[in-house]
């Protein structure tokens, strides 16, 4: 398109500038449908799972729902608390949109990819934490002490979840070489359109992937994660009292936050765009777009899915799970990351021929191997931190009973 | 979650009962060995409801999965026929006479007190007959309680299957009677058992009744028109029937406490009415039993007085009584009855 | 040590957790309850007085109202009450349909129960629409019975309102024979969820003395590990033929209660089979003949005295206490409401759990402000 511009006009800077927006635009109408679609996904899946219909009265299968109650929140009136911050007030959903938008700049619509810099996971993570400033401005704000917990607890989850979320990225980018998102999804490519070449098919990326994914529901304040907002403690946690346009903002950002994630996951473990055909010039585009779109929404399904079976967890419980099940799962990744690593690219030569020492020298061997070594240490882990949590990790309260 | 009895009713034998049985104590699910199989269970009974939900729907009352939701404008759920929701008054198909002769059971039975029955009266004696002159339920603060169809001796109030009575218009959920009739037909259609086991004995008091009631009053307000070319001829069969079966009965009921001469004077209309003439003109009226009739003239009052007037009632003047009891009253009964009204005016100024 | 400030929190009178118009006054450190406070009254609508106005007859339409989840049983207590001090008799076959409706009662209210108090632990809607559809399956018998699906306004003195038939015995076996596959479904569904395991062992544990002395009933008291059940203990209607078993718990906390009410429902459904099963041999009419006429019913004058019945509500025993001077309403009309008294234990039950645990632990005690108010 940049090309096309500097043909047609010559100018560079306008048509830089051109395209961005343009791109820019894209992603803004893309994500706003999008989330009109997860919302009805969430609403009918969660529906059917519970035996009954979900919407299903404006437009075909109740697709428009999610437009109806768009413009019905756009034409409510906007209030803000009488002792509310009203500045921080009116800017924390912003705040909250604009860091989830800027996460989309570099995650890749199959063969379409906005931007491509080359520390894209690092900013992907570093951006989608701004979100909790915005967390805690809302909860501030409202002048509400529900708001003031859940924006607490959200600060506090966020930051708690930022890492083993980051940790097992490390062990990806560790695989990969490079931090650039691009480069994850052309590290899974097969020329033979093997799905085995996913990197959730290696135990390595497969824990990697249970441990991403769970603190990503997390962040996304997902169930069994959704403390801030928990509705039966909080009432509505940090949105407690935004209504109207602002409240539709921040539903906004939550849905798109939860795409980001469903498209994360998706570039990082599931090959992106990546399928059969999908490197057919015009075509194959289309078919990664529909590739990356359906791997995205499957996981989206899995959300509602989780969502349908779990309670929530306490706040405290919930700590523990990140630093004492999640992080030390990450740490082990990386630890076994580093071995698969050194299996598969260093031989004898490296001092480290550990499949020529097996009898097995060859590549093919050497991945054998690292398979092996790395399954083992993954599930011992696994089951070992699950085990000590099990039988240390409870917490219990005494209750102190008074005289009757 | 096992049964185990014997271990535990040994210490609750104070407890042991008659029938069997004992004390269990629950098992609890023991944390431990568990690495998310109990969430991937969980997981799996969603899914396989999920999958039926788009398969089946459940239609039998043992059935666990499938769809559940009846769409309910497109949809209705079946309403069994003990389904009550609101009262509604019964008159017959043919005749339009209603069933109800304000006898106030239902009013005194009503616990948030929402029936208001105007007892109706020959318009030219102002002796009370057995029918309802206005039948109000306030809908809006009816608690659909059922007792005034339970106690009602004639069948006529019913509890109607009709339920989408939303409105913004509070004052439009006090429905008078016109409101309120619906034929028979009606009713057994929408409960044809519960109406089977009461027809004949409702019917039979229908009957009854209708030979007491004079002209149009007792008979459902829109049937009016439509009814009176049918009116005679089905009022004549009903009463000729009767008086064939029964000859005698009609004379004795009536004239209990009535002069010779006024029971020949009914004989007489009677007959004029078996012949299928008009209704008796207002000449022919005579009200029969002084006191009987005066009292509950009175009450008819006295009612109309102490109800708050709605927009659909047209109260008879308050003056009508008086005169048309007084037609054929001495006059230290009258004196008697103004006292009696004065009091009680008295009583229920406060109404 | 660093001060921190404790805050008071108000959950309610406008909560989505307060099951109705309730306020919790928590004095909170952080997320740790230090205080509880509950407040109620805001459902007031002045039942016993009304009961004492009213006949007794038209008392019974407003029992319905106090526990509106298990009308029937309410109904059950009420008529009870007037029977005793009428000395009316009831005919076996009305028995037996006053047991096969309360247990009905019992399930439904469970349930329900069950559905709600996973939904304030964030287990989003489908617990509580898999107990909703046990409790609309019940709600279109007692529809079909007594005309109302929550009102019902069925039980009489001396009997029931409207006979079971043929068609509607069918329609309760049918649902008796799809019960258990809930049971399971539920059980699969949750019982082994560690996230429940996780919330609700060892919290809001109530000691079995402190349980007695707040004189708590119900599932409360049997998770606390006292086996206190007025079907048992003081055996009333005809619930000494049947064979059932009484859970309790062993630690009180609310785990144990949720294993409670569980296997209450699988009792209830063992009464409800028995029960069936001796239904047709049953002697008598589904009233007594006596008082089958409203206009009886609505009469009635019960002679000078005073009585108390209670029966096992599925929220703890359920007493109505009568004084009557001779006149056709009472004269003094008082209720033992489960509900307000379980409710007393619950600062006790919360002190020292957290924010979240508050609205567990509430869910757990199972109560209904309609009753707690009255």
């Amino acid at each position: 398109m940049r090309a096309m511009w500097e043909f047609f006009f010559g100018v560079g800077w306008l048509a830089t500038l051109t395209s961005y927006l343009t791109i820019t635009t894209a992603i803004l109408v893309a994500g706003s449908l999008v989330m009109m679609l997860l919302t009805w996904i969430e609403r009918r899946g969660l529906g059917y799972m519970q035996d009954r219909k979900g919407p299903n009265r404006v437009g075909p299968f109740g697709l428009f729902q999610p437009i109806a109650e768009a413009i019905k929140t756009i034409t409510k009136e906007d209030i803000t608390p009488t002792d509310a911050d009203r500045w921080v007030h009116f800017l924390a959903p912003v705040v909250i949109l604009a860091s989830t938008v800027a996460a989309f700049a570099v995650i890749p619509w199959g063969n379409l990819i906005p931007v491509d810099i080359n520390v894209g996971v690092l900013y992907i993570v570093a951006v989608s934490a701004v979100h909790t400033v915005g967390i805690l401005m809302a909860g501030w704000a409202s002048n509400n002490k529900f708001a003031l917990l859940g924006g607490m607890r959200g600060v506090a989850q966020a930051i708690s979840y930022e890492i083993p979320q980051v940790l097992s990225l490390v062990s990806i980018v560790m695989l990969v070489g490079s931090m650039s998102v691009v480069d994850v999804i052309q590290n899974q490519m097969d020329p033979y359109g093997n799905i085995l070449s996913w990197h959730i098919f290696t135990p390595v990326g497969l824990l990697s992937f249970i441990v991403f994914w769970i603190a990503s529901l997390a962040e996304g304040e997902r169930p069994p994660f959704d403390n801030p907002e928990a509705e039966s403690e909080l009432v509505a946690g940090y949105m407690t009292e935004y209504g109207g346009m602002k409240f539709a903002v921040l539903f906004l950002a939550n849905y798109l936050t939860n795409f980001a994630i469903c498209a994360v996951t998706a570039g990082v473990f599931l090959g992106g765009g990546n399928g059969p055909g999908s490197d057919i010039p015009i075509l194959g585009t289309l078919l990664s777009v529909f590739y990356f779109l359906a791997k995205s929404l499957g996981l989206f399904f899995v959300m509602v899915w989780i969502r349908g079976v779990v309670p929530r967890l306490r706040i405290d419980e919930l700590m523990h799970f990140a630093w004492k099940f999640l992080l030390p799962l990450a740490l082990v990744n990386i630890f076994s990351t580093s071995l698969w690593i050194a299996i598969i690219r260093w031989g004898a030569e490296q001092g480290m021929g550990i499949a020529e020492a097996l009898g097995a020298p060859g590549s093919i061997a050497r991945i054998a191997v690292a398979w092996v070594v790395t399954a083992i240490i993954n599930v011992v882990a696994f089951f070992l931190v699950a085990r000590l949590n099990a039988t240390r990790g409870v917490t219990t309260y005494q209750a102190t009973p008074t005289a009757v | 979650m096992t049964a185990t009895p014997e271990q535990t009713t040994a210490t609750q034998t104070a407890l042991q009962p008659v029938g069997g049985g004992g004390v269990v104590v629950v098992e609890r699910k023991q944390p431990g060995q568990s690495y998310g199989q109990g969430i991937a269970k969980g997981m799996a009974v969603v899914i396989r409801h999920f999958a039926k939900s788009f398969t089946s729907r459940i239609d039998d009352k043992s059935d666990q999965a499938g769809m559940f939701t009846v769409e309910y404008p497109e949809e209705r759920m079946e309403l069994p026929e003990a389904y009550r929701n609101m009262p509604v008054l019964l008159y017959d198909d043919k005749t339009g006479q209603e069933l109800c002769t304000s006898c106030f059971q239902c009013e005194r039975i009503c616990p948030p007190k929402v029936i208001h029955i105007t007892q109706a009266k020959d318009p030219n004696t102002g002796k009370a007959v057995p029918a309802a002159e206005e039948f109000i339920i306030e809908y809006d603060s009816c608690m659909s309680c059922g007792l005034c169809h339970e106690i009602c001796p004639f069948d006529a109030i019913k509890m109607d299957h009709f339920y989408e009575l939303s409105t913004h218009d509070h004052l439009a959920m006090d429905q008078n009677k016109a409101a309120l009739d619906r034929p028979i037909s009606y009713y057994q259609a929408i409960a044809p058992n519960l109406w089977a086991a009461v027809e004949a004995n409702a019917m039979k008091k229908l009957q009854n009744n209708v030979k007491r009631r004079p002209g149009n009053i007792g008979v459902a307000p829109h049937m009016i028109g439509k009814t009176q070319k049918a009116l005679p001829t089905a009022a004549a069969a009903g009463a000729g029937a009767a008086a064939a079966a029964r000859p005698k009965t009609p004379v004795a009921a009536i004239g209990k406490n009535m002069s010779p001469e006024k029971v020949a004077r009914l004989e007489a209309i009677r007959a004029a009415k078996r012949g299928g003439a008009t209704m008796p003109g207002e000449s022919e009226i005579v009200a029969p039993s002084p006191v009987a009739s005066g009292e509950s003239g009175l009450h008819v009052a006295e009612s109309q007085a102490g109800l708050a007037p709605s927009p659909a009632t047209t109260p008879a003047p308050a003056t009508g009584p008086v005169a048309a009891v007084g037609q054929s009253m001495s006059d230290e009964k009258k004196a008697r009855l103004e006292a009696i009204r004065a009091a009680k005016r008295a009583q229920g100024g406060g109404q | 040590m660093l001060k921190t400030e404790e805050l008071q929190i108000n959950i309610g009178p406008q909560h989505p957790s307060t099951h109705g118009v309730f306020r919790l006054m928590a004095t909170v450190d952080g997320e740790t309850v230090v205080h509880l406070e509950p407040v109620f009254g805001y459902l007031h609508r002045n039942h016993e007085q009304l009961g004492e106005i009213w006949t007794y007859l038209q008392t019974i339409t407003i029992t319905d109202r106090l526990d509106y989840f298990n009308s029937m049983i309410n109904e059950h207590g009420y008529c009870m009450t007037v029977e005793k001090l009428a000395s009316i008799e009831v005919p076996e076959r009305a028995e037996y349909i006053r047991v096969i409706m309360s247990e009905l009662s019992r399930i439904l209210n469970h349930a329900a129960a069950i559905g709600f108090w996973l939904q304030d632990m964030g287990s989003w809607g489908t617990t509580l629409m898999f107990g909703f559809r046990q409790r609309e399956m019940i709600m279109d018998i007692f529809e079909s019975v007594g005309g109302s699906r929550m009102m019902c306004n069925y039980m009489r003195f001396g009997g029931v309102a409207r006979d079971l038939t043929p068609n509607l015995v069918e329609q309760i076996n049918l649902f008796l024979e799809g019960f258990p596959q809930f049971i399971d479904d539920f059980e699969r569904l949750m019982m082994e969820n560690e996230i429940l395991l996780a919330r609700s062992r060892n919290v809001g544990v109530l000691p079995k003395e402190l349980a007695a002395a707040y004189s708590v009933t119900g599932p409360v008291i049997r998770g606390s590990g006292i086996p206190y059940d007025i079907r048992r203990a003081e055996p009333y209607s005809i619930y000494d033929r049947f064979a059932f078993d009484i859970p309790v718990g062993s630690v009180g906390d609310v785990y144990d209660r949720f294993l409670v009410r569980m296997e209450e429902m699988r009792q209830s459904h063992r009464i409800l089979r028995q029960a069936m099963e001796q239904l047709p041999q049953a002697s008598g009419s589904y009233i007594n003949q006596a008082y089958k006429a409203a206009s009886k019913q609505q009469g009635l004058r019960l002679p000078a005295g005073e009585a108390y019945c209670r029966v096992e509500s599925p929220k703890g025993e359920l007493g109505y206490y009568i004084v009557s001077n001779g006149g056709n309403s009472a004269y003094r009309y008082g209720i033992r409401a489960p509900s307000l008294i379980n409710l007393t234990a619950l600062n006790d039950m919360c002190r020292g759990y957290t924010v979240a645990d508050i609205v567990v632990i509430l869910g757990s005690i199972d109560i209904v402000m309609g009753e707690v108010d009255r």
